[in-house]
C-alpha cells in the first residue's frame, strides 16, 4: 500500500546537528530553488540571492510579520558543489532548542518539507557527488531508518509499547476489515450490514491520545514550558521575575516579546526551555485599561503549565489570595494531571518580621534571594512531573516524537471516521481515514499491507457466493 | 505469414484480444476447441459487480465487447452498494448465458479481417534462435504462423474435472482439456503453476419450491454497461434465496473426507474469498446457515445455477445436502457441482503489456495468468490484444496506471507480485479507488481508445456531448442557489436555502438521486450524468487529497527503466534486491518498489544509479 516515495526535485530541511542545547547549530537545506527559499525568510536576500557558491553570508531569519527569529550565519552552495550537488543553504544559527525549532519552523513555512532519514545523502548519491561502490552501505543505512517499522524500532520500541500499539491497530483494523468487507462484497453478498463498532473505535481513540501524551517530555524539551508569576499587586512578581532572570542570564534567549500587560523571557529550569511570564497584579481595577490587562493576565495565566503565587506574607493571606488558591488546585495535592496549570504558592518576604508560611508555601525572600534555588528546585521537578503526562495506567510510554505524531495522527484519522460514520457518511469515505489510522500505526510496528488486510476479511468474515 | 496474429481460445479474453487485434486492422485467426463455445459462461450466470462492473465500464471505454453483449443479454440489473457510498457502487447483471453466448459468436463471425478456426493448439512455432514466436502447432498437425500469437487458454490448458472420486481432463464438464500446450511451455522454459475453481449443480427450475424461497427483483429499468448503449430493453428475471441448514453442514462434515479438496487429490490453490460449501462449513463451523442463491441460467432453459454452493463433493453427497435446503426438498440435479485444476503460467514472467518476458511475440491473457472471473479476463484480453498490435506497428506498448484504471491495478499486481490463488479483483487493493468510478471509466479511459484507434466516430461524438453536458452541470451546480421551491420539493435541502446546490448536495442526508428532482434545470440533462456530477462534487475534498498522492505516485511511475537494463550488473543493490529486480524486470521505478521484499533503501540506490545513467556527471 503506501509506496515509498522519494523525489528528488524538491527542497528539503533538517537539523544537521544533534538536538540539544548547545552553542551552535547547523540546519542543511538542499534542492531547486533553496536559496531563494531561505530568501525569503532572511534579512539581506538580496544579496543571499547574489551570493556566489561557497561563500558565507550573515543576517537575520525573519518570522512572517517581520520579526527577528535568529541572528545567523548561512552558508551558499550552488550546484553542482556542496554535499548533496543541489543548490544549498547551511544555516548556522544559535543552539538553543527552541530557537532552533523557531528557524525550522519558519523554513517549513516559507516552503522547504522536512527531510525522509538519509535523503541528503540519497542526493549526494543521485548527483554523482559520492561513490557509486558506498551505495550498498547508503542502502543500509536509509534502510535502516526507514525500515524503523520493521526492524530497528521493533527494537527501540519497548515490548510494552509495541503490544500496546499492536493491539489498538488490531482493533482498529478490525473495523477497517468490517469496512472494506462491505465494500468487496456487495449487501446480498456478505449477508448482513456489520456495525461499525463505534464506542470501540472511539475507546481506542482515547487509549490512543493518552498514549501520545506519554510523549510530554520529549515535547516539554523541544517546546518548553510557560510559568506565570501571579498575585496580588506589590507582593514581589517583578523583583522574582528579575531575580529568576539574573539567577541564569547566560542563557537568556534574544526572543523579546514585551506588551504592555505581562512580560515574558526565557530561561533554563533544568534543561526545560521556561518561557516566563510577569503579569499584571491582581487587584480591583483600577480604570478600564487595567482591568483589560488583567483580564490578559488571566489568560496568560489560564494557558500557563505552572503558576508562582506569590503571597506577601507581612499582609498575610487576604480574600484575593484564599479565592485564587481555591480555584486553582494545590500542587502538593496534585493526583493525576491537572486540568489548569499547577500553582506554587510563595511566602515571600520573610526576611522581615512575618508569620510562618502555611503548610505548602516555600518560604523566599526575593530581596535577599533566599529560598530561591529551593523554588527553582521545586519548580524543575513540578515541570518534569507534569510532563510524563498522560494516564498511562500500565506505565508503557512514548520514546519519540515521531512516535507521538504516529500516535497522534491515528488518533486524528480514527476521529474523523468516527465523525463521518455520524454524520451519515457512507461508508467509502469512513475507509481512507480507518486505513490512514492503521497505515500511521503501521509505521511504528510494521505495515500493513493490502494482503494482510484481505487476509483479515477472509478470515473474520464468510464471504463469496 | 498466414496472419498477423494468431488468438488461442475463444472465451472472454480471448473474444476481447481478438475483437480488438482485427478492428485494429490486423489480420487474425481465433482457434478454437469448439466455435460453439465461444462466449461461453462457464459458472456464475452474472457479469459485473463490485469492482468488476468497474471493470467491464473500462473494457467498453477502451472499445471492447463485454459491455455491449451483457446489454444484449441481461436478464436482471442491479447497483450493488447503493447503501455504502458512491465510489464503491458499480451494476451488475444476470445474464441469459445462451444469449450472451449467440451475441459474442455474432460479434466475432461479423468481424472483418477475423477469421475462427476448430483445432487444439498444443505447441509453438520458434524462430531459429528460439526467443520469438512465429506461429503455432494443432493437435491435428496443422501449422499456422503469424508475427505474434495470444495465449487464452482459460481452464483448459491441462485442466482435470473432480467430482468426489471422479475425475477426468477436462476443462468445462463434457468438453476435453487442452493437453500438450502446458508441457510444451514448461519445455520452453516457463513456470507453469496449478490452481483450482470449482462450480455448484445446474439444478432443475421445475423440481423447485420457490414458495420457500425469497424473491430478490432487479431493478426496473435495466441500465446499459456499454456508455454506447442508451437503453436496454430486455425480458427481466427475479432471482431467489435460500439457505443451508445444520443438516446440510451434518452431511457435509460427514463426508469431507470424499472431497478431493480434503483427501489431498487437488494440488492446486483454490480461492479463498469464492470458498467452496466444504470450505465454507470446514472454515467457519459458528456459522448455522449460509446464503445461496437461486440464479436462471437463461429465459429459454430449465436449468438453475445455485451460486453459493460450489463442491466437489461426490454426486450422491451432493444430492443428500442438496435436499436439506428449504425449497430444494425434491431438486433434481441437471450437471452436478464440481472442481476444476488447471494449468496457469506464474504471471511474474510477463511484461506489464503482458507479453512474456522470455519468447517475445508471445502474450497472454485471462485464467491462464492465475485470475478468476470474466471481467478480470476479458480487462486483459483487450490489453493483450491492444499491446500485440501496438509491437507489430513499433509502438510503446499501452500500460494503464494503477491510478487509471482497474485495469492497471490488475496488471500490475499481477506482473509485479503473481499470485498464489486465483486472483480477483477487489476495490481494496485498488489505492486510488475514489477515483475508479465505474461511471467515470469513459473520462478516463476513452481518450485512450481514441489515441490508440479502437473508439469508433460514433463513440467519440457521445463522449464529446457527455463531456459538454457534465460541465454545464458542473457549473450549474457551482452557481445555482438552493431556493426555497427546492426545498419544497426536497425537505433536506431545507437547511440549505441559499447555499450554492454544489454545497447543498454534500450533505449526506441529501441523496443524490432525489436531488435532481427538486431541481427544474437540472431535468433537461441524463439523470446519469447529472448523478457522475453530483458524486464528483460530492468527493471533490477527498479527490482532491487523493490526486495529491497520485502526483507523489506518479513521480516514481513515470521514472522508466529502460528495457535491457542490466540487474546482474546493478553492483550497488544488495544481492537480495538484484535477484527480485532481475526476476520481475520491472519497468518503472514505482513498479520496482511494489515488487516483494524490496525495500526502501535499494530503491534509493535504484534511483540514483537512473538518475546517473540520465547523464548525471558520475565520476567526480
Amino acid at each position: 500500500m503506501p509506496t515509498p516515495t522519494y523525489s528528488l526535485d524538491d527542497a528539503i530541511v533538517a537539523l544537521a546537528t544533534p538536538l540539544a542545547e548547545s552553542a551552535l547549530a547547523v540546519i542543511r537545506t538542499s534542492g531547486p530553488g533553496s536559496i531563494e527559499l531561505v530568501a525569503s525568510a532572511f534579512s539581506r536576500f538580496s544579496a543571499l540571492k547574489a551570493a556566489s557558491g561557497n561563500t558565507l553570508v550573515h543576517g537575520f531569519i525573519l518570522a512572517a510579520d517581520g520579526g527577528l527569529i535568529d541572528e545567523v550565519v548561512l552558508g551558499v552552495y550552488r550546484a553542482p558543489h556542496g554535499y548533496t550537488g543541489e543548490d544549498s543553504i547551511e544555516v548556522f544559527c544559535h543552539g538553543s532548542i527552541p530557537g532552533v525549532g523557531r528557524v525550522i519552523e519558519r523554513l517549513l513555512e516559507v516552503g522547504f518539507r522536512r527531510a525522509k532519514p538519509g535523503e541528503f545523502t540519497l542526493r549526494a548519491f543521485a548527483n554523482g557527488r559520492m561513490d557509486l561502490t558506498r551505495a550498498e552501505a547508503v542502502s543500509e543505512v536509509i534502510a535502516a531508518h526507514t525500515e524503523e517499522s520493521r526492524m530497528l524500532a521493533l527494537r527501540r520500541l519497548s515490548g510494552a509499547l509495541a503490544d500496546r500499539v499492536g493491539e489498538l491497530k488490531s482493533g482498529i483494523l478490525a473495523a477497517l476489515a468490517a469496512v472494506e468487507v462491505q465494500l468487496d462484497y456487495a449487501e446480498d453478498d456478505a449477508a448482513e450490514d456489520i456495525e461499525l463498532d463505534i464506542a470501540g473505535l472511539g475507546s481506542i481513540e482515547r487509549s490512543l491520545r493518552a498514549l501520545a501524551s506519554t510523549a510530554g517530555r520529549a515535547r516539554l524539551f523541544r517546546d518548553g514550558a510557560r510559568v506565570a508569576i501571579a498575585g496580588r499587586t506589590n507582593a514581589g512578581k517583578s523583583s522574582l521575575f528579575n531575580l529568576l532572570l539574573r539567577e541564569d542570564r547566560s542563557i537568556v534567549s534574544d526572543v523579546h516579546g514585551t506588551t504592555r500587560d505581562y512580560i515574558e523571557e526565557w530561561l533554563d529550569v533544568a534543561g526545560v526551555p521556561v518561557s516566563l511570564f510577569d503579569t499584571a497584579g491582581l487587584r480591583e481595577p483600577g480604570d478600564r485599561v487595567e482591568a483589560a490587562g488583567i483580564e490578559r493576565s488571566g489568560r496568560v495565566i489560564g494557558s500557563a503549565a505552572v503558576v508562582l503565587y506569590l503571597v506577601d506574607a507581612t499582609g498575610g493571606l487576604d480574600d484575593g489570595d484564599r479565592d485564587f488558591l481555591a480555584s486553582h488546585c494545590d500542587y502538593t495535592a496534585k493526583t493525576g494531571v491537572a486540568a489548569g496549570p499547577v500553582v506554587i504558592p510563595i511566602w515571600n518576604k520573610v526576611d522581615r518580621e512575618v508569620p510562618a508560611s502555611p503548610p505548602g508555601f516555600i518560604p523566599v525572600s526575593v530581596k535577599k534571594g533566599e529560598g530561591v534555588d529551593h523554588l527553582l528546585s521545586v519548580l524543575g521537578s513540578v515541570l518534569l512531573e507534569g510532563s510524563a503526562g498522560g494516564s498511562s495506567a500500565d506505565g508503557v510510554t512514548v520514546a519519540s516524537e515521531r512516535q507521538q505524531a504516529l500516535l497522534e495522527r491515528a488518533a486524528d484519522s480514527l476521529a474523523s471516521a468516527i465523525a463521518s460514520h455520524r454524520a451519515g457518511e457512507p461508508l467509502d469515505l469512513v475507509a481512507p481515514d480507518l486505513r490512514d489510522a492503521v497505515d500511521a500505526l503501521g509505521e511504528m510496528t510494521g505495515e500493513v499491507s493490502t494482503a494482510d488486510m484481505l487476509e483479515e476479511i477472509f478470515s473474520r468474515f464468510c464471504v463469496g457466493k | 505469414m498466414d496472419f498477423d496474429i494468431i488468438v488461442i481460445g475463444g472465451g472472454h479474453a480471448g473474444i476481447e484480444a481478438a475483437l480488438a487485434t482485427s478492428r485494429l486492422g490486423f489480420s487474425t485467426l481465433l482457434v478454437t476447441q469448439n466455435p460453439d463455445c465461444i462466449g461461453k459462461m462457464s459458472c456464475n450466470p452474472a457479469i459485473g459487480g463490485l469492482s468488476k462492473g468497474n471493470l467491464v465500464r473500462e473494457i467498453d471505454a477502451l472499445g471492447g465487447e463485454m459491455g455491449l453483449l451483457i446489454d444484449r443479454s441481461m436478464i436482471q440489473y442491479r447497483v450493488l452498494n447503493r447503501s455504502r457510498g458512491p465510489a464503491v457502487q458499480a451494476p451488475r447483471a444476470q445474464a441469459d448465458k445462451l444469449v450472451y453466448m449467440n451475441a459474442a459468436r455474432a460479434a466475432v463471425e461479423g468481424q472483418k479481417g477475423l477469421s475462427v478456426f476448430m483445432d487444439t493448439v498444443t505447441d509453438f512455432m520458434l524462430d531459429p534462435s528460439n526467443s520469438r514466436v512465429e506461429g503455432v502447432v494443432t493437435e491435428r498437425g496443422r501449422r499456422f504462423t503469424s508475427k505474434a500469437v495470444v495465449l487464452t487458454t482459460g481452464t483448459f490448458m491441462d485442466g482435470k474435472i473432480f467430482i468426489g472420486d471422479f475425475s477426468a481432463s477436462s476443462g468445462r464438464l463434457g468438453e476435453p482439456a487442452a493437453t500438450g500446450l502446458g508441457s510444451s511451455l514448461r519445455r520452453l522454459g516457463f513456470t507453469v503453476g496449478r490452481l483450482k475453481t470449482g462450480t455448484p449443480a445446474r439444478v432443475r427450475r421445475s423440481s423447485l419450491d420457490f414458495s420457500k424461497f425469497e424473491e430478490e427483483e432487479g431493478e426496473d429499468p435495466m441500465e446499459p454497461f456499454s456508455f454506447r448503449d442508451d437503453v436496454v430493453e430486455r425480458p427481466g428475471s427475479s432471482c431467489w434465496i435460500t439457505f443451508t441448514t445444520e443438516e446440510t453442514h451434518a452431511i457435509i462434515r460427514e463426508n469431507i473426507g470424499r472431497s478431493p479438496l480434503y483427501s489431498g487429490k487437488i494440488v492446486g490453490r483454490g480461492p479463498r474469498y469464492c470458498p467452496s460449501i466444504e470450505d465454507k462449513v470446514m472454515r467457519f463451523p459458528d456459522r448455522d446457515r449460509h446464503q445461496v442463491f437461486v440464479e436462471p441460467e437463461g429465459l429459454y432453459t430449465d436449468e438453475m445455477y445455485l451460486n453459493g454452493l460450489s463442491s466437489s463433493l461426490p454426486e450422491d453427497v451432493q444430492a443428500a445436502f442438496l435436499r436439506t435446503l428449504p425449497g430444494l426438498e425434491a431438486v433434481e440435479i441437471v450437471r452436478p457441482g464440481y472442481a476444476v485444476e488447471y494449468d496457469f503460467l506464474e504471471p511474474t514472467q510477463l511484461h506489464p503489456s503482458l507479453e512474456t518476458k522470455r519468447l517475445s511475440g508471445l502474450f497472454v491473457a485471462g485464467q491462464t495468468n492465475g485470475t478468476s472471473g470474466y471481467e478480470e479476463a476479458a480487462a486483459q484480453g483487450i490489453i493483450a490484444g491492444i499491446n500485440a498490435v501496438r509491437k507489430l506497428q513499433g509502438e510503446e506498448p499501452l500500460v494503464l496506471s494503477r491510478a487509471e484504471a482497474y485495469i492497471g491495478v490488475l496488471i500490475d499486481d499481477l506482473v509485479t507480485l503473481g499470485t498464489k490463488e486465483p486472483y480477483r479483483m477487489f476495490t481494496s487493493r485498488a489505492e486510488y479507488r475514489l477515483n475508479l468510478r465505474h461511471d467515470t471509466a469513459d473520462r478516463r479511459l476513452l481518450p485512450r481508445a481514441l489515441e490508440i484507434g479502437l473508439a469508433s466516430q460514433e463513440a467519440a461524438e457521445r463522449f464529446a456531448e457527455k463531456t459538454a453536458a457534465i460541465d454545464e452541470i458542473a457549473e450549474l451546480l457551482a452557481s445555482r442557489k438552493t431556493d426555497a421551491a427546492a426545498a419544497a420539493i426536497l425537505p433536506s435541502l431545507a437547511g440549505h436555502v441559499g447555499d450554492s446546490l454544489a454545497q447543498a448536495s454534500k450533505d449526506p442526508a441529501v441523496h443524490a438521486d432525489e436531488f435532481a428532482s427538486a431541481i427544474p434545470e437540472l431535468s433537461v440533462y441524463r439523470p446519469d450524468w447529472v448523478r457522475e456530477v453530483l458524486i464528483d462534487v460530492k468527493y471533490a475534498g477527498y479527490i482532491v487529497k487523493q490526486d495529491r498522492a497520485i502526483e507523489r505516485f506518479s513521480k516514481l511511475e513515470e521514472m522508466r527503466i529502460p528495457a535491457g537494463f542490466d540487474w546482474a550488473g546493478a553492483t550497488g543493490l544488495s544481492n537480495e534486491a538484484r535477484e527480485k529486480l532481475k526476476a520481475i524486470d520491472p519497468r518503472s521505478v514505482g513498479q520496482a518498489a511494489r515488487v516483494s521484499g524490496i525495500r526502501q533503501g535499494d530503491i534509493a540506490v535504484l534511483l540514483m544509479m537512473l538518475t546517473r545513467r540520465r547523464g548525471g556527471d558520475g565520476d567526480r
